[in-house]
């Protein structure tokens, strides 16, 4: 037994000099997606996953969506699972809505949110309300989505934001993603959503690219809905904005900090149900908030945030009133100079902290 | 009355050979005769005309506006490419016939509404050419004072340019629609 044993020590130790040899890892470069393939990404992923899920909308099969967004799903799914649309908003929501409540789980993709104003009666009416109504017996698992906000150069009838509009009915969900990664997490967990969900995507923002961090890229990558996040950590003061305006809010905030102001900015992913738990902590560790948003002031997100802080906990520990950063309250001008100026820059950014901070 | 007019060019009969002479004759009449199709009717003892006369002075009137939105509708193409005209840029060179031929029918008090290929009915409809450039530039001095852009634009009796597919079909209770 000794000998047995010796034998078989001895090589061991002479093997163990190449058994410590490491290999080095280095992590992979970053993976760049922007915020449209990554919505391509997610409906590709809920489509393969569940074949009740099916897309319809104006130009999303042959022409690869309007903006490209559903690139390559009709060639992989064809004609049954992704429909071309006359260009009737009214028909096909109502096509769509009816088609979630037998049971089928439609994607229906609006060019603009724009146009679901012609369909809002179908969005509200049939498909938000019917799961109250009906007593909880027939749900409308459907998702509402499409470019919405302001876009460049496109004017009055093309530039709504919705988010206060949607935000409003009881019975909807409203997402609105800012990168990548919050894009491709909430489209999923829309979709799998029973309730009707509205996607508020951004048209600028289609072709941004963010890092894609390696759990985003699973199959099972889900944002849950509700649950804002806090992009950058801060003392001083609480940024809360949702979609294209959580960049201007970062940017301020660099350039803030450089002059030792330390923002908190929350991107708030879901208007409805709002994530009151994270904004009402995060002001009473701040003691002040600025909220941002692309749409008009009146009734608007921010005004709802606000009158949330008043009604809750976090109002006794502000030291300053909020101060909301909106859109300006026309209908969008056409001339450049004019619609530049009636959205939020982030100079505007800028100048709301510095007069909540009395700096 | 038929005037024939003969013009001779000198120069063609230089180039052709020394003694030759090329005439060209042109035909010219004060009027043509348009034969309009028949449509049913109903409820009616009797519906619009089936011939129609243009005479020499109208044509040239009408040319000379479609010509002039032609040229207006190019430029806007130009200054599109060059990213001068923002957003949506809705050209009608090659349809002025529409514009022109309907504004040819109907009255300047009548009420009119259309889609959003807009610029050859505001152009008819009396707005200059240089208000509505000026518009499609996003300038002050543009028919809306820049604020409208290319599918809002409006003038008397002239309810716009719709961005909403479809919106003006529904907008047009007594206005003459497109």
């Amino acid at each position: 037994m000794a000998a047995v044993s010796g034998l078989v020590r001895r090589p061991l130790r002479e093997v163990s000099g190449l058994l410590k040899r490491r290999f080095h890892w280095t992590a992979p470069a970053a993976l760049q997606v922007t915020v449209r393939d990554a919505i391509n990404q997610g409906m590709d992923e809920e489509l393969e996953r569940d074949e009740k899920v099916f897309l319809l909308g104006e130009e999303v099969a042959q022409y690869d969506g309007a903006y490209k967004v559903s690139r390559g799903l009709w060639k992989k799914y064809g004609d049954k699972r992704i429909i071309d649309t006359p260009i009737s908003e009214m028909g096909f929501a109502g096509i769509a809505v009816g088609a979630a409540m037998a049971g089928l789980r439609p994607i229906c993709e609006f060019m603009t949110f724009n146009f679901s104003m012609q369909a809002i009666d179908q969005v509200i009416n049939s498909a938000a309300k019917t799961y109250y109504m009906s007593g909880g017996l027939q749900s409308v698992p459907i998702v509402f989505r499409g470019p919405n906000g302001a876009s460049a150069g496109v004017a009055a009838q093309h530039s709504q934001c919705f988010a206060a509009w949607y935000g409003h009915c009881p019975g909807l969900k409203v997402v609105s993603p800012w990168n990548s990664e919050d894009a491709k997490g909430l489209i999923k967990s829309a979709i799998r959503d029973n309730n009707p969900v509205v996607v508020l995507e951004n048209e600028l923002m289609y072709g941004v690219p963010f890092e894609f961090p390696p759990e985003a890229q699973s199959k099972d990558f889900l944002i849950p809905i509700g649950k804002a996040k806090i992009e950058r950590q801060g003392t001083h003061i609480t940024v809360v904005s949702h979609s294209r305006p959580v960049g201007h809010c970062l940017e301020a905030a660099a350039v803030l900090s450089k002059e030792g102001v330390e923002c908190e900015v929350i991107n708030m992913r879901t208007i409805r149900p709002m994530d009151m738990e994270t904004i009402e902590a995060s002001v009473m560790k701040t003691n002040h908030l600025v909220t941002v948003e692309g749409g008009w002031p009146q009734f608007g997100v921010g005004a709802e945030i606000c009158a949330r802080i008043m009604e809750g906990p976090a109002f006794n520990f502000l030291d300053a009133p909020a101060v909301r950063v909106t859109g300006a309250d026309v209908p969008m001008p056409y001339a450049k100079i004019l619609e530049d100026n009636s959205i939020p820059q982030v100079k505007d950014i800028i100048f709301a902290i510095k007069k909540t901070l009395n700096i | 009355t038929r005037e024939v007019e003969v013009a001779v060019s000198r120069d063609c009969a230089t180039a052709l050979q020394p003694g030759r002479v090329l005439v060209a004759s042109r035909n010219f009449a004060n009027d043509a005769t348009f034969e309009i199709k028949k449509c049913d009717l109903h409820r009616l003892e009797e519906g619009p005309p089936v011939t129609t006369v243009l005479t020499r002075e109208d044509g040239l009137k009408y040319y000379r506006m479609m010509q002039t939105v032609r040229r207006m509708e190019l430029k806007a193409d130009q200054l599109y490419k060059q990213k001068i005209i923002r957003g949506f840029c809705h050209l009608c060179d090659g349809q002025e016939a529409c514009c022109v031929g309907l504004e040819a029918g109907i009255n300047p008090t009548d009420h009119l509404i259309t889609a959003y290929r807009a610029h050859g009915f505001t152009f008819t409809r009396g707005l200059s050419v240089r208000e509505i450039l000026a518009e499609l530039t996003g300038r002050k001095g543009g028919c809306a004072k820049g604020k409208g852009g290319s599918m809002h634009m409006y003038a008397k009796n002239f309810y716009g340019g719709n961005g909403i597919v479809g919106a003006q079909v529904v907008k047009n209770e007594d206005c003459v629609l497109l």
